[in-house]
């Protein structure tokens, strides 16, 4: 979003781009995107180096009036928690939870579910589209969160005997009790993770098998599967990373809740959602306001990041209505 | 267009249907199918093998899966949502109602204050772009969207209540004064939504012919910002206004928590860790069909509101 944008030339139609870098060429030139772009991968890269950029176990507590409690030092640089722990190398790992939640979710519901069932529909018309298109309205009309919440509640009941067997008899070990809470947040995101990317893949199906080069490639005997990967998909990826940059802080948002009630990861894994509950209430705030702004900040942070690179995105899809 | 809108209300309709048994059926099992019941979050250390099964009994757990499933819907059609365990067998309406109440007094000021502030944002937005001002806005905006709930209910009160002592942090009921921190904490994220929403749409709008035209004619433009753009801008709030009728009664779970606001989020927590069978069930089955039911409405304003839209049976489900 720079201050002016001056209009596209258009005089020059031998040297303009080929539109597949058109996308990245105006991404390049909005500086806040870049920005964003940047923040987003300095947390990305802090939860994939997590074990290398941190400065202590994320888990080992130091239980001594003077390590408890600490406000930023040079030896804790987030300060520490009321266990002792290092806050800032939980803060590390929690962009790890937040990085792996948010990856499994993008992949497996927005990118899988959303995509294909998307691709369907608006492919196939007819019965099939309706029926996935009013799934996906009732679903996102159910009260999103308290169904995650019952399904996580449901889940984890059983959790304890789940996570004991798979140590015992796969070869997950001692990580058996931290994926499987994860999985289960995993399954109660998915549900919802696929309906936007759905709905959007859809409508430009819906408009690009119209245009002309996909009713040439048609005509010519193009099979399904050809028309959908070579003529379809590529003019709906633009919208649809537009779409997922949007969904993006919602993603995250929904472990960081469950997270926050303790229905989300196992309590050993570091997660915003479990940081953000430690640092409690108004009177915690008021006396060791260090631990909600050092893990607050970061994830505040996060969320603009994606905010700000899915309304520049916006602008770059569809010029339309917002170049003027 | 009675006779097209009367299909085609009952099209979707008869297309919900389905969807909704389906999602009741599946929240049901959820819930059953869970290693834990009701008696046993109600007994906890008090646990008594005999005394369980004739709680099962009287509730009916002990039937078979479907039997109970049936029962309910037979129940349901009488307008009986069951009873709720954790609340000495009150009905579920008897629970849910005044919590919905109070969380719906809430949410009414929050839209009226995330719509009153974000269009005209959006409107201005609009107006000054090319300048930096309206990334500006509209950042500014995105930012506080940014901040999660659970930050600034904790960082609003400590600021305006310890700090400087502007409001208290009782709950006095929802006409109380105190109500205010609490709303504004709830809405001004979602101002940001309803801004941009706003700003593409004046943009749109003021790219057409028609605009073009009154400002040809020599009207003033105010004239032409006010009754020409923003008054056709203003269409697709409908249905964002639409979609955030059944928020109305689902509540803020944080803010309510946060607050120790006794709204229908908390209480839905509760009846969730509690395994309050028949509120968890009811009050799903009820934020759906206030979601569809809001979806209809959004399609027959559109045809009261813009003429050019006509609702035809023909235009499929």
């Amino acid at each position: 979003m720079s201050t002016v944008v001056a209009p596209l030339e258009t005089g020059d139609l031998g040297t303009r781009p080929a539109p597949r870098y058109r996308f990245l060429r105006e991404l390049v030139r909005k500086k806040i995107a870049m920005v964003a772009i940047f923040l987003i991968t300095i947390f990305y890269l802090a939860g994939i180096l997590a074990p290398w950029v941190s400065t202590s176990d994320p888990n080992y507590q130091r239980l001594t009036i003077e390590e408890r409690l600490d406000t930023p030092s040079s030896v804790h640089w987030f300060g520490t928690d009321g266990a002792g722990r290092d806050l800032y190398s939980r803060v590390v790992y929690s962009a790890r939870t937040t990085l792996i939640f948010t990856l499994v979710v993008i992949l497996t519901g927005s990118l899988v579910l959303g995509l294909s069932l998307g691709l369907l529909a608006g492919y196939r018309g007819g019965y099939v589209d309706a029926a996935i298109m009013r799934v996906g309205e009732v679903l996102s009309g159910v009260p999103t969160l308290l169904l995650m919440l019952a399904i996580s509640a449901a889940f984890r009941t059983r959790l304890n005997d789940v996570a004991f067997w798979l140590k015992d008899n796969t070869f997950l070990g001692d990580d058996a009790r931290a994926i499987v809470p994860f999985l289960i947040i995993v399954g109660a995101a998915l549900p919802f993770a696929w309906i936007g990317s759905a709905r959007i893949v859809r409508s430009q199906v819906l408009a690009i098998r119209e245009q002309e080069y996909v009713l040439a490639a048609e005509t010519i005997g193009a099979s399904t599967t050809r028309l959908l990967v070579r003529h379809v998909f590529p003019g709906v990826l633009p919208i649809f990373l537009v779409g997922i940059s949007a969904s993006m802080a919602g993603i995250a948002g929904g472990e960081i809740a469950l997270s926050y009630l303790g229905l989300g990861v196992d309590p050993s894994t570091p997660s915003f959602g479990t940081l953000l509950g430690n640092a409690g209430g108004v009177r915690t705030f008021q006396e060791y306001p260090h631990m909600l702004l050092v893990s607050g900040i970061p994830i505040i942070l996060f969320f603009f990041s994606w905010n700000l690179l899915g309304d520049a995105l916006v602008d770059i899809v569809e010029p339309r209505t917002y170049r003027r | 267009m009675s006779q097209g809108l009367a299909g085609y209300v009952i099209r979707r309709l008869l297309w919900t249907v389905p969807v909704i048994v389906a999602i009741s059926i599946l929240v049901f099992l959820l819930l059953r199918l869970a290693p834990q019941d009701p008696i046993d979050s109600l007994l906890g250390q008090r646990y008594d093998e005999e005394i369980a099964q004739r709680l099962r009994a009287k509730y009916g757990y002990d039937r078979p899966l479907h039997i109970q499933y049936l029962k309910y819907v037979q129940n349901l059609f009488q307008g009986d949502l069951g009873v709720s365990t954790r609340h000495g067998d009150f009905s579920v309406a008897e629970v849910i109602v005044p919590k919905i109440r109070v969380s719906a007094g809430m949410n009414v000021m929050a839209m009226i204050l995330v719509f009153g502030l974000g269009i005209p944002v959006g409107v201005y937005a609009a107006l000054v772009r090319g300048s930096f001002l309206d990334p500006l806005i509209i950042g500014f905006w995105l930012l506080i969207d940014s901040i999660p709930v659970f930050v600034s209910a904790v960082v609003a009160p400590w600021l305006f209540a310890l700090q400087l002592g502007w409001v208290d942090l009782t709950y006095e009921g929802v006409l109380h004064p105190n109500i205010i921190l609490p709303v504004f904490v709830m809405s001004l994220p979602g101002v940001a939504g309803v801004a941009r929403l706003m700003r593409a749409s004046v943009i749109q709008v003021s790219n057409e012919e028609y605009v073009r035209t009154a400002r040809a004619k020599g009207l003033r433009e105010r004239t032409v910002v006010v009754s020409h753009v923003v008054r056709n801008a203003l269409l697709p709030m409908v249905t964002a206004i639409g979609l955030s009728l059944p928020g109305l009664f689902t509540g803020s779970l944080f803010v309510e928590l946060l607050f120790g606001i006794p709204g229908i989020a908390r209480e839905s927590l509760q009846a969730v860790l509690g395994f309050d069978f028949d509120v968890v069930l009811g009050l799903v089955l009820f934020g759906s069909v206030l979601f569809v039911l809001a979806n209809i409405l959004i399609d027959i304003a559109y045809g009261f509101i813009d003429p050019r839209i006509r609702i035809t049976a023909a235009r499929g489900a």
